[in-house]
């Protein structure tokens, strides 16, 4: 809805909607997202930043290829499996050194977003 | 022929929306082929008729010929449109389609095999003179052969569908240790959107600009030129945003590769509005395919040539347009289109799925809106990520961006993160503005994710206030030290 907050003594014209806990505000030619329960910016979803030992769905969509099994060894940005979604073609890639530790889907599988698709046991000398 | 009382649209999202609107201009009937995914869209709703055709999975609705030609039948349609994407380029599809006594709109199955096949269309080109990138365009795709094959053209080498278009099962390759599995990715990619792994080799031009021109071939099979479009702002060989006409090309150029459009269409003995791709490189352009289908940014040259591609199709495929030798169509003005991706500009561009909220297109002249989708529909993960497209025209191209940059900064998406902000960005850069992008503008200047901006102190007590107002409190909130939100802006 079209909201007006009024911030020293200048009106300020938006528009917001609340959807499943999250505040939608589109202000001054730009959307932005706040979770609403906690009135922080919306936290950004699993698979994203950080070198983490899990390799996690970036989007909800189904595994086509899994590069690797369990034990082999893994580099940074090395592809470890392959996503299908929207028809296009995600290659997810590791994040750490290490071995493989486990594989937790199968090709043909539909996961989703956030899922921990495979576990990386980090080269521990680093 | 005949007129046509009912039209089939194989399709989905805006371009069904597209088709139903000149449907009803023209006073025809619709029937919306859809999956069982499809039920809460634009298009859905606007249909006269609707048939389920099947799943979600396209294999098992939009790409099956079977189901599609069924559902046809089924809806008393006497025509199918195919629209672009799926089943628009197959040339099964369109002989089904004639062997059920329906029309095709569209070119025929026999120039859709020699166009559209991009290896037949170069063997069509070589005869005809025209200039080609080099490349392998040969029948055995064993990865091991493709990949000396890949070795002799010499890296960076692009691995592209025969069968397709729009970005999808194409790879680029920049050196031997990646090639296999990027073949192998490109053939999967290929089988899974067009239903062939085919796929075939091509020197990868490092500073080139798409151009293509738009053709159409009437009713007699005379074929005409609509002049040219550039879309050189690609991602990942998708286009974003494209343009007519193309800021770049001298008069000479553009007769000139106008011709050659002209001349393999011909050959082809095209019907209908199809696109030929070149790339220019260096004052030179080489053909790159032919899309035997509407394109998805038909919508520039409709705006800057005062055209409707859609109803001249549908017209052609009833045997009654034909092209008017003393009209001449000169491009008026300037028109960009931007496609809305449902997607994260801040997190690398990954899809965004779920139930959109509110939705905004600000009205005004010179804007034109495409969209498939309303509040409360689905963008579900089984489809392309192409939620919408903006259209501007203005008097020349720097008011055209200056109007697309206030258009999309005006726009409303909510539930769903969209490219919006990528968009404005592009729109800003200095070698946009200029006009000089090659196809490499994307991963020269917007490799990485965009960073998140901080929400300002402005943002934070706008966004208290709409929860105070949301949730029925005060009419705002007007102070940050008495919000009862205060504490939770800390750590941000």
């Amino acid at each position: 809805m079209e909201i007006k907050v009024r911030i020293d003594g200048v009106d300020h014209k938006a528009q917001a909607q609340l959807i499943k806990g999250t505040l939608w505000v589109h202000h001054n030619g730009r959307v932005f997202t706040v979770d609403a329960g906690t009135g922080r910016k919306s936290r950004k979803k699993a698979g994203a930043g950080g070198s983490s030992d899990q390799v996690m769905a970036p989007m909800p969509g189904k595994v086509t290829k899994i590069l690797l099994n369990p034990g082999s060894a893994v580099s940074i940005g090395q592809a470890v499996l392959v996503m299908e979604a929207m028809k296009m073609e995600y290659t997810l890639k590791a994040e750490i050194d290490g071995t493989i530790d486990s594989i937790n889907c199968t090709v043909g599988e539909q996961v989703a977003l956030g899922k921990a698709l495979v576990r990386i046991k980090p080269t521990t000398d680093k | 022929m005949g007129k046509f009382s009912r039209i089939a649209i194989a399709n989905r999202g805006e371009v069904a929306v597209r088709i139903i609107k000149a449907c009803e201009e023209l006073g025809i009937e619709t029937v919306l082929l859809h999956s069982e995914a499809d039920i809460h869209s634009r298009a859905y709703r606007m249909a006269t008729k609707t048939i389920c055709i099947g799943p979600a999975a396209t294999a098992e609705s939009y790409l099956n010929i079977q189901a599609n030609i069924n559902g046809a039948l089924a809806g008393g349609a006497q025509a199918i449109h195919p629209g672009f994407g799926f089943l628009s380029e197959n040339a099964d599809f369109a002989e089904a389609t004639r062997k059920a006594g329906l029309v095709f709109i569209g070119p025929s199955p026999e120039s859709i095999r020699s166009l559209g096949d991009k290896v037949h269309c170069k063997e069509l080109a070589k005869q005809a003179g025209l200039p080609l990138v080099p490349g392998y365009q040969g029948e055995n795709q064993d990865v091991a052969h493709l990949i000396v094959q890949a070795e002799k053209i010499g890296y960076p080498v692009i691995v592209k569908a025969a069968a397709g278009g729009g970005g999808r099962g194409m790879k680029l390759i920049k050196s031997s240790a990646e090639a296999g599995e990027l073949i192998e990715s490109a053939q999967r990619e290929a089988q899974s959107a067009f239903g062939s792994p085919k796929v075939f080799l091509e020197k990868y031009l490092d500073r080139a600009k798409h151009i293509e021109f738009q053709v159409f071939g009437d009713s007699t099979g005379n074929v005409v030129h609509f002049f040219d479009r550039e879309c050189s702002v690609q991602r990942r060989h998708q286009k974003i945003i494209e343009e007519a006409t193309s800021p770049s090309l001298t008069d000479e150029l553009r007769r000139r590769m106008g011709e050659a459009a002209c001349a393999i269409a011909t050959l082809g003995k095209y019907q209908g509005a199809g696109t030929v791709e070149f790339l220019l490189q260096d004052g030179e352009f080489y053909l790159l395919e032919v899309n035997t289908r509407l394109q998805v940014e038909h919508p520039v040259t409709e705006e800057v040539l005062g055209v409707d591609l859609v109803k001249m199709q549908i017209l052609t495929a009833q045997g009654e347009f034909v092209h008017d030798p003393k009209q001449i169509r000169a491009p008026k003005g300037h028109s960009i289109e931007c496609r809305i991706y449902a997607e994260n500009p801040y997190l690398g561009g990954v899809p965004s799925t779920g139930t959109l909220g509110h939705v905004e297109w600000p009205e005004g002249p010179g804007r034109r809106y495409e969209y498939g989708f309303d509040d409360g529909d689905t963008i579900t993960p089984y489809y392309d990520p192409m939620i919408a497209k903006v259209i501007v025209w203005d008097e020349t191209r720097s008011r055209a961006i200056q109007k697309m940059i206030r258009v999309l900064k005006d726009s409303v998406v909510f539930g769903v993160h969209t490219n919006i902000p990528y968009l404005i960005e592009i729109l800003s850069h200095k070698e946009f503005v200029m006009g000089t992008m090659t196809t490499r503008f994307i991963e020269t200047y917007f490799s990485e994710s965009l960073k998140e901006p901080t929400l300002s102190e402005t943002e934070k007590k706008v966004a208290e206030g709409a929860l105070l107002q949301l949730r029925g409190g005060g009419e705002s909130a007007t102070s940050l030290a008495v919000s009862p939100w205060a504490s939770y802006w800390r750590g941000i």
